[in-house]
């Protein structure tokens, strides 16, 4: 991490300045927008080339794009992301592979490459781990929000007002109507423990 | 418990991804997608086809590839052009003079075997040409070649003995490539009283045996042929074609018939086809001595000999007499 990415205060005024790669990866780790914001400008066009280049359509770059930056976003956050190559390089490479995946559903196995494709050196390695790692987060997700439809209201409202939504108990006791927040705390154990249930009944980490 | 924290943490997770993908699709939301696009269909009209994509990997060696062809191609139209351009009138017609200084060699070799008294005429500048030349009048006019004689500072002659006497030029025809050349009266020349051969003005017939003496070395040689076309090269109505073989140095020699009548003056040959050697008429013989200005003769008059001694002898006694008329020209350029 640099040393200066303090003295550019990156996560202020900074959006219209010309940030390094390294900088607006710290910012991203920080959660700060205008770093997710410039990456994804910086980076979209590549994306959408190569997208389109290779039978997609412009949304198929957005899901694509979007994919590899919840991949970038998630391994930064994580503190795991080893980067051996250019921010662009990475997300390049995931594109390209999250797209070669789709396009093999149609029994393509080539694409026609819009970037150097970094080719089969130690970057690649990383890629496919973090790909791995990725397609294991994905699961998670999905088994989450299938639970999440399956616990019902109100204890899905009551669960993300509370886990996503950062509501206070008092504010949950007074928008379900609970006589107080005691009362709320127990439904949310209660809620928390029927998604748990259900969500281990599918899913089982390694 | 362990699992709430596992629970509570699965759950997080969530609820960052689905922050994240609200803010991505905020983001994309406030792109300006149109123009992102144009500037890639400005990038995708550069997105090869397949035949581009071949082009953009072999470019290159193509490039080498063509170069060394158009380099080829062009090396080769040059050098047949070069060729053909140097030696395409050579190669047809090819005046028979001897060039001396291309043959000092061989001259050297035949000037060692010459008597002293003889060789101090050549020895101190060689000459330049060399070519025949043969008697009109007994009185020392002779015809020859003018591309022998053009540009000559000094002509020397000398016969078949080895004798030498200095000519002047009398007149030249260039039309005609022919050249009247006198022996100058100071020398030690003595005229013939008649010369044994006629000059024949009616036209030759195809198939006429015919001979002719000359010098492409040193030394007289006779060589025979037979006539085998009314015109010259390339149609020259002034030339008979003649299949005889001649050499550098028989130009300006007679062409006689069985019978000894000068019919035409050696005066080249076609180097690409073989036994195809030309002679100038005697037409056009009598023609340019016709032109010669009365001046000129210094009151020598010239009159063409009409009556054939040599009809009835055999060749080698035709030819022993023809070789006393016919000459080696030696042309001297400073």
């Amino acid at each position: 991490m640099k040393e200066n990415s303090g003295l550019r205060s990156p996560g202020t005024g900074a959006n219209r300045l010309r940030l390094t790669d390294d900088e607006l990866l710290a910012g991203l780790a920080e959660g700060a927008d205008g770093a997710l914001a410039q990456l994804y400008q910086r980076y979209f066009p590549m994306a959408l080339h190569l997208i389109v280049s290779n039978n997609g359509s412009e949304d198929d770059a957005k899901d694509i794009f979007q994919e590899a930056m919840v991949v970038l976003y998630e391994k930064v956050t994580e503190g795991s992301l080893e980067l051996h190559c250019q921010v662009k390089t990475y997300l390049y490479s995931v594109c390209r592979r999250l797209w070669l995946k789709q396009l093999a559903r149609k029994g393509r196995y080539t694409l026609y490459d819009t970037e150097r494709d970094p080719g089969e050196g130690e970057p690649t390695v990383a890629i496919e781990t973090d790909l791995s790692d990725h397609a294991q987060r994905d699961i998670q997700f999905e088994v989450m929000e299938s639970s999440l439809t399956k616990l019902g209201e109100p204890c899905r409202t009551l669960l993300e007002d509370f886990y996503i939504r950062h509501l206070s108990m008092q504010e949950i006791t007074d928008k379900f109507g609970y006589t107080n927040p005691d009362n709320a705390k127990t439904q949310k154990y209660k809620c928390l423990q029927r998604l748990k249930r259900l969500f281990f009944s599918v899913y089982k980490e390694d | 418990m362990e699992e709430d924290q596992d629970i509570e943490k699965a759950l997080e997770r969530y609820r960052r991804r689905v922050d994240l993908r609200k803010k991505l699709d905020q983001i994309h939301a406030s792109m300006d997608m149109d123009a992102i696009q144009n500037n890639l269909q400005w990038q995708q009209q550069k997105r090869p086809t397949l035949i581009r994509q071949l082009w953009q990997a072999h470019k290159q060696t193509l490039a080498i590839a063509a170069s060394v062809a158009l380099v080829t191609t062009f090396a080769t139209l040059f050098t047949v052009w070069q060729y053909r351009s140097t030696h395409q009138q050579q190669a047809q017609y090819s005046m028979l003079r001897r060039d001396v200084q291309a043959i000092k060699q061989s001259q050297n070799q035949i000037l060692s075997s010459l008597s002293a008294r003889r060789r101090a005429a050549f020895n101190s500048t060689p000459a330049r040409v060399a070519g025949t030349s043969f008697l009109v009048a007994p009185n020392g006019y002779l015809v020859t070649n003018n591309h022998i004689v053009q540009g000559a500072d000094s002509i020397y002659v000398q016969d078949h003995k080895g004798d030498v006497y200095k000519a002047r030029m009398v007149y030249t025809n260039r039309g005609y490539d022919l050249a009247i050349l006198q022996i100058q009266s100071d020398s030690s020349y003595k005229p013939l009283p008649t010369l044994p051969y006629s000059f024949e003005p009616r036209p030759s017939d195809l198939g006429e045996r015919v001979f002719t003496l000359g010098y492409p070395r040193d030394e007289i040689v006779y060589d025979e042929g037979y006539l085998s076309s009314r015109t010259g090269f390339r149609n020259d109505s002034s030339a008979y074609q003649v299949a005889i073989s001649v050499n550098p140095g028989n130009s300006g020699g007679p062409l006689l018939d069985e019978k000894g009548n000068v019919i035409g003056v050696i005066s080249g040959k076609q180097v690409s086809t073989e036994g195809a050697s030309f002679a100038i008429k005697t037409d056009y013989l009598f023609r340019a001595i016709g032109d010669i200005p009365g001046d000129s003769l210094k009151g020598a008059s010239l009159k063409l000999n009409r009556k054939n001694t040599l009809a009835k002898l055999p060749r080698k006694q035709q030819i022993k007499k023809v070789q006393e008329c016919v000459y080696l020209v030696k042309v001297f350029k400073h």
